[in-house]
């Protein structure tokens, strides 16, 4: 090994980062941005604002006097408690989402362990969820322990949408699916119109009489066939089971994922197609302040990685820093998550408002990253 | 300097000139590209713009072709102001880059262009590949073709729509004797056909196939004739030495 050739290839290396500017602060802000954002995120969750609706299958004044007690445990604990009449009126409240945890105590209570009282939520945000049953759960088992004594009934989660016991995988799986197809749709289009950009032939075809508008939406409609096509494929992968009976020596097996979906599955095709409009424009939009494909990547963490921290994709956006929650309403991904949680897990169809909106947000913003996106078309052009 | 009104040395004859430039100024931040050209460029004839590298050829392209905007002064281009988004379908461009797409077969490209330029029809395709000798290689892909195929295609997307006028930004950079000789027999097939040709060029052996040549350096057109005029005027045989004393410089700095 020469000394000096060596020399000559270190130097050489350092010689030509220092000069890809973007590359270098990328090498430095991303990782300082991703982990200060996810620091932040773990330390600074706040405690969920906990709205507890309590009924009981038990009757007579023993019954309400552990309603009363619990109810006095669970508001000095900070949670907004109203006490239901019955077990049905406090899981239509959870249904309607004017309580956010129906609390519902067995008739036979007393019987300790052969005893379940039953915590009801929606079952829409799997992690949001977790946190408001953790912190019911405590404040049950402190206020129960003084009145029942030792042996203490059981608790079970239950979700007014879906059965979260049964597939660990469904309340993830559209928020999964949505941000993998961003992310690769993203990928495919800031890489493919870079190269338009660097090899000429946007030059050139700006040299013709075809205008910014129709480049933009060329790449939109021809990016997002793949789109389509990629998103039919990922559905029919996550929701389908198909049973292969054995062959020969083959044992049987079952090809899908088999993902329970609660709605349309054509609807939630549609979200998440218009998402990936969306992700074709953000595409084009950055390829512009980028001049290699390495630069294309470095975006990731920048850009995509703080939509997956905001988006409910692991962390519920409830429980997020009241400083983040502004950010949220910005990410499409945010949306595109919430409107397929609607759609797989609570069956929602488009006359549910929170689910226009959803999709109506997603429209607005592929539109206008497209009209951004035409507008920075010109700009690298030397 | 001598020639120091190019725009009088316009061809003779009452048509109206293919190109007109008016004090033409780019400035990029500090940079001054082009620095005040004014000139006619007529019908039918093949121009030379001759000069070193970053003299200012390709701004002034770009400037013709409505590609930037000029800082000050205006670029005409049969009779229409540039930049003119519809009237690039008369104006052919070929970039110093190959700018053809490396994925797509031949013919898709030039097909491609076709369609971008709003032509109809496929004969204009194949005759634009017949006349650039790539017929036989209609269905091979770009990316596999050698550097002179790659150029002749880049020329055929840029003729493909017939334009009256083309701008070629140095056309014969990187191609072999032969096929510099091919590329100069079409671009005078085009010529006597009617089209006005820019050909940008550093190569001074170029320079006497052109019907004019417009010395460019610094921004700026230093001198303007055929090629025998400009080696009479600067007294020379040799036009790089002709160029260089346009340029006030002394010779032995070539």
């Amino acid at each position: 090994m020469s000394a000096r050739r060596l020399r000559a290839i270190v130097l050489r290396v350092i010689v030509e980062i220092r000069r890809d500017r973007p590359s270098l602060a990328l090498l430095f802000i991303a990782p300082v941005l991703v982990t200060g954002l996810l620091t932040f995120i773990l330390r600074d969750t706040t405690t969920p604002d906990v709205h507890v609706a309590i009924a009981t299958e038990g009757t007579g004044p023993a019954a309400g006097q552990v309603v009363t007690r619990l109810a006095t445990t669970l508001a000095d604990a900070g949670m907004t408690v109203t006490v239901a009449a019955s077990p049905e009126a406090s899981r239509s409240a959870v249904r309607d989402g004017t309580a956010t945890v129906a609390i519902v105590l067995p008739a036979n209570l007393a019987a300790g362990k052969d005893a379940q009282i039953a915590l009801v939520t929606q079952g829409l945000d799997p992690a949001g969820d977790g946190a408001q049953i953790q912190a019911v759960s405590s404040a049950i088992v402190g206020s129960l322990a003084s009145s029942l004594g030792a042996v203490l009934p059981a608790v079970v989660h239950e979700t007014v949408y879906g059965t979260p016991s049964e597939d660990p995988m469904a309340p993830f799986a559209p928020a999964i699916v949505a941000f993998f197809l961003y992310f690769f749709v993203y990928l495919l289009t800031g890489v493919s119109f870079l190269r338009e950009r660097t090899g000429g032939t946007l030059e050139r075809l700006m040299a013709t009489p075809v205008t910014r508008g129709e480049i933009v939406t060329g790449y939109t409609l021809g990016f997002g066939f793949f789109a389509m096509l990629q998103v039919a494929i990922l559905l029919v992968w996550a929701l389908g089971t198909v049973h292969v009976p054995a062959i020969g020596p083959l044992p049987d097996f079952s090809l899908g994922l088999g993902i329970a979906v609660a709605g349309s599955p054509l609807l939630a095709f549609a979200a998440v197609l218009l998402l990936a409009l969306g992700a074709v424009s953000l595409g084009i939009f950055l390829s512009t302040f980028a001049r290699t494909e390495l630069q294309v990547i470095q975006f990731i963490p920048v850009v995509l990685v703080p939509q997956f921290l905001l988006s409910g994709v692991l962390f519920s956006v409830g429980s997020l820093p009241a400083v983040l929650q502004p950010l949220v309403r910005l990410m499409p991904l945010a949306y595109a998550v919430d409107a397929l949680r609607e759609i797989f897990i609570r069956g929602a169809d488009l006359s549910v408002a929170s689910l226009q909106v959803d999709l109506a947000v997603l429209a607005v913003i592929a539109v206008l990253f497209a009209a951004v996106a035409s507008r920075t078309i010109r700009r690298d052009v030397v | 300097m001598m020639n120091s009104n190019p725009a009088s040395a316009a061809a003779p004859g009452a048509r109206e000139p293919a190109i007109r430039a008016v004090g033409l100024v780019k400035r990029f931040g500090a940079v001054t590209a082009v620095n005040g050209m004014t000139f006619d460029l007529a019908p039918g004839r093949i121009f030379g713009l001759l000069g070193p590298n970053g003299s200012g050829k390709t701004t002034l392209i770009r400037l013709l072709t409505g590609m930037t905007r000029a800082t000050e002064g205006s670029a005409t281009v049969l009779d229409v102001r540039m930049p003119d988004r519809a009237n690039l379908a008369r104006i052919g461009y070929m970039t110093q880059g190959d700018g053809v797409y490396p994925s797509l077969t031949v013919a898709e490209n030039a097909q491609f262009f076709a369609a971008a330029y709003g032509v109809e029809g496929t004969s204009q395709v194949a005759d634009v590949l017949r006349l650039v000798d790539l017929a036989d290689r209609s269905k091979t892909i770009a990316g596999m073709l050698s550097g002179g195929q790659r150029r002749r295609l880049s020329l055929a997307c840029a003729l493909v729509h017939r334009p009256s006028v083309l701008f070629l930004d140095e056309p014969t950079v990187g191609v072999d004797p032969l096929l510099r000789v091919q590329f100069w027999g079409h671009f005078r097939t085009l010529a006597d056909a009617g089209t006005t040709i820019v050909v940008s060029s550093h190569v001074m052996d170029e320079a006497d196939r052109c019907d004019e040549l417009l010395f460019v350096r610094a921004g700026r057109v230093i001198a303007r004739g055929t090629g025998t005029t400009l080696r009479a005027e600067a007294g020379t045989g040799d036009l790089e030495a002709a160029f260089l004393r346009f340029a006030g410089e002394p010779e032995a700095a070539a």
